[in-house]
This record gives C-alpha cells, structure tokens and sequence, in this order.
C-alpha cells in the first residue's frame, strides 16, 4: 500500500518539478518505461498472490532497466537499435499481459 | 537443454513461449516467499531498510513515467513547430523566387524595350507579335475562365486511399489540351502562362506547372476566339469534368470574360536545340512542313 502511494507521489513530484532528461538518456526513457511498468504489474500479482517482497520488487525493477538499458545500448551500438527495443518491448510486454491477466483474475475472479 | 528428471524449474524448455506466457511472474517471488516461510520475516534495521528502498524505488517509477509523459507531451509542439518552420522556408523561397522572377521580368522588358528602339519600327512589331504568340510577352482579349477545385473533404476520410475528389495533373492537361483544340490562343493556369515548353506534372501531391506548385483552385484562363467557351464546352475534356463532378463533387465552372490579361510566361532555356545553320542543298524547311496538309489531329 504505502509502495503505491509513493508511486503517486513520485508521479505528482514528477509533474510538478518536471526534471529534464539529458539527451543521451533520452532513447532509454521509453524501454525504461516498460520495464518499470513490468516491475509494477509484477509487484501488485505478487501482493495479491500474497507474496509480495520489497527486496525482491527493488531488484527487479533495477535488473530490468539494466538490461533493457545495456540491450539497447548494444543494439544501438551495432546498429539494430530499434529490432532490439522492439525485441525488449515484447518480452516485456507479454509479462505484462500476464501479470495483468492474474491481477485480473485476483480482482474479478474471472 | 532439459535434464531428464532435473528440477520441476527448467529455465529454458522447448516451449520456451508457451512457459513465458503462462508463468510469467518472476519466480523471484516465490523463491522469496519460501525463503520467508523458513527463516522468518526479516527484523529490525534490515526490514526498514528493504521497505525503504521499496518506496524509494516506487517513487523512482513514479517519477520515471511522469517525465516520460512530459517529454512525450513535449515532443508534439517540437515536432509541429519544425513543421512550421519548414513551411515557412518553403514560403521565403518561394517569395525569393517571386522577386527574382519579377526582376527577370523587368530586366526582359528593359531588354525588350532597348532591342526595339535598336530595331526599326516594323521588325519590333513583328517581333512583338512573335512573342505574344509563343507566350513570353503579356497579352489582353476575351476568352473564357475555367475553374477546377478540389471536392470538398469530408472529415474523417481515409487518407489511405487515393482521393479521387481532387484534380489530378492529367485533369489540368486535358482541359489545357482541349483549350488549345478549341482554339485558344494564350493560356495561363493560376497566373501561370503556357509556353511551347510548359509542362503540367505532378510531384509528390503537388501540381507543377513549369516546376512552379500551384494549388486548388485552379483558374485555367484562355483567349481565344468569340466562340471558345461553347466549343470547349463540347469537348470531350469537359463532358469528362462533368462525369467527375457528378461522382466526385470537384468544383468546375467556365464562364465567359471580357479583357482577359494574361501574364508572360518564363523564357525557356535551351540547352541543346539550337537553330539549324543555313545549309546551300535545299532541305525540307519548316515553312514547307506547315504548308503540307497535316495528317488530321
């Protein structure tokens, strides 16, 4: 619950103060977003199965920007940047769709 | 590879697809959640910290997508405002060009006006008269106006598809074309006067007429003789416009018009014709071309 809320808080302050990105940050802001959202859904599956963990929710949201971060930046270095975004953007959408299809199913038993 | 009766958890099974879509949570949670269940919750300093992180982490993300929202938000006016910009390029260049072509225009009467104070009366004159027929001086007579205009766009049309309610390049030639047929003997498209070497084509969505964009509407004016407008009218070009009206709503009008003023037309560079060198043997001339009759239209 109180991850949740600082989730809003974090958006509010974001809006708020709306920090720029650096330029060369700025092609990992999206694969960035994904993965955050995949350590999300993941969190709110595993709160509701009952297992949530704060360590195991910290590392996965680190880990997954890493990756994604080091696969587009290997990409963009040999030059399939955008097939190995795209790459990462499945992957990672599909656990998104799964997780999700589980929160579902805790919410709506359905 | 999977081991034969290896742990039940196989990172990488053939059906590596099939696990991914109906397992997809972190098997880290689990391993937690066991792990738990025999040590214990952590205690103490260890616990407020791991909950800490957790909210810093969960702050981060909040963070995180909203500055991905700004700077989604904020990539819309750079895109549009670099639109703009280009627009506004294309505009100044087209104004340079307008101004260079007004000069040119100038510098050509100047020149037109020195070479006939040169030349004697009578060959000025012919000279003249030359020109006004080929188009590179402004003529003034009655003829008649035709105007084409793009159908009205209906909103939420599919862009995909090609719009047949606007005027395509050919529309312009053939009514130029029949103009021509039904006599007409200085024509201009937009204040674009037609020469012996005007072209009417299509680049991208754009209409050039001599590689100058014109745009919707379009006002084909023509002199010609008294009975101009009816006989274009009888022209097949015209029946065809009608056709295209009736289906497609474009806009086509032609009405009569007294003292019509036609612009000059641009003078054309020739690169490589030149004109032939008098030869002594006696060759087929032009003049002893268009003397022959003429094979039909």
């Amino acid at each position: 619950m109180i991850p949740a809320l600082a989730l809003v808080v974090g958006v509010v302050l974001g809006l708020v103060f709306g920090p720029t990105v650096p330029n060369w940050l700025e092609p990992y802001l999206p694969i960035a977003v994904v993965a955050a959202l995949d350590a999300v859904f993941g969190g709110v599956r595993a709160k509701l199965d009952g297992i949530f963990d704060d360590q195991q929710f910290v590392i996965s949201f680190i880990s997954n920007v890493l990756v994604a971060a080091l696969i587009v930046y290997l990409g963009d270095q040999l030059g399939v940047g955008g097939q190995l975004s795209t790459g990462v953007v499945v992957v990672l959408g599909v656990r998104i769709f799964g997780n999700v299809a589980a929160i579902r199913r805790h919410l709506f038993r359905a | 590879m999977t081991r034969p009766g290896g742990p039940a958890r196989r990172w990488m099974s053939p059906d590596f697809l099939t696990e991914l879509f109906s397992n997809p949570l972190d098997p880290g949670y689990a391993d937690a959640a066991a792990r738990r269940a025999r040590e214990g919750p952590p205690t103490g300093w260890r616990r407020t910290v791991r909950r800490t992180t957790a909210i810093v982490v969960a702050g981060l993300i909040g963070v995180l997508f909203a500055v991905a929202y700004r700077q989604t938000v904020a990539d819309e006016p750079r895109r549009s405002q670099a639109r703009a910009e280009l627009v506004n390029q294309i505009k100044q260049r087209q104004e340079a060009t307008d101004e260079l072509r007004a000069r040119a225009d100038a510098l050509r009467d100047e020149v037109a006006r020195e070479r006939d104070a040169a030349l004697g009366s009578g060959a000025a004159d012919a000279r003249r008269a030359a020109e006004a027929a080929t188009g590179l001086r402004r003529v003034t007579g009655d003829g008649v106006i035709v105007r084409l205009a793009d159908a009205p766009r209906e909103e939420g049309a599919d862009r995909g598809e090609a719009d047949l309610g606007r005027i395509f390049d050919r529309d312009l030639q053939l009514v130029t074309n029949a103009l021509w047929a039904s006599g007409a003997e200085a024509i201009a498209i937009n204040d674009q006067r037609l020469t012996a070497t005007s072209t009417i084509r299509k680049a991208g969505g754009a209409i050039l007429v001599d590689f100058r964009p014109v745009t919707s509407p379009y006002e084909i004016r023509a002199i010609g003789p008294r009975d101009l407008g009816k006989r274009f009218e009888e022209s097949a070009a015209a029946a065809l416009m009608r056709r295209v009206v009736d289906v497609e709503h474009i806009g086509f009008d032609v009405h009569r018009e007294k003292d019509l003023n036609l612009p000059a037309g641009t003078e054309p560079v020739l690169d490589y014709a030149t004109r032939p060198r008098p030869s002594p043997t006696p060759s087929p001339s032009p003049t002893a071309a268009s003397q022959s009759p003429s094979g039909g239209g």
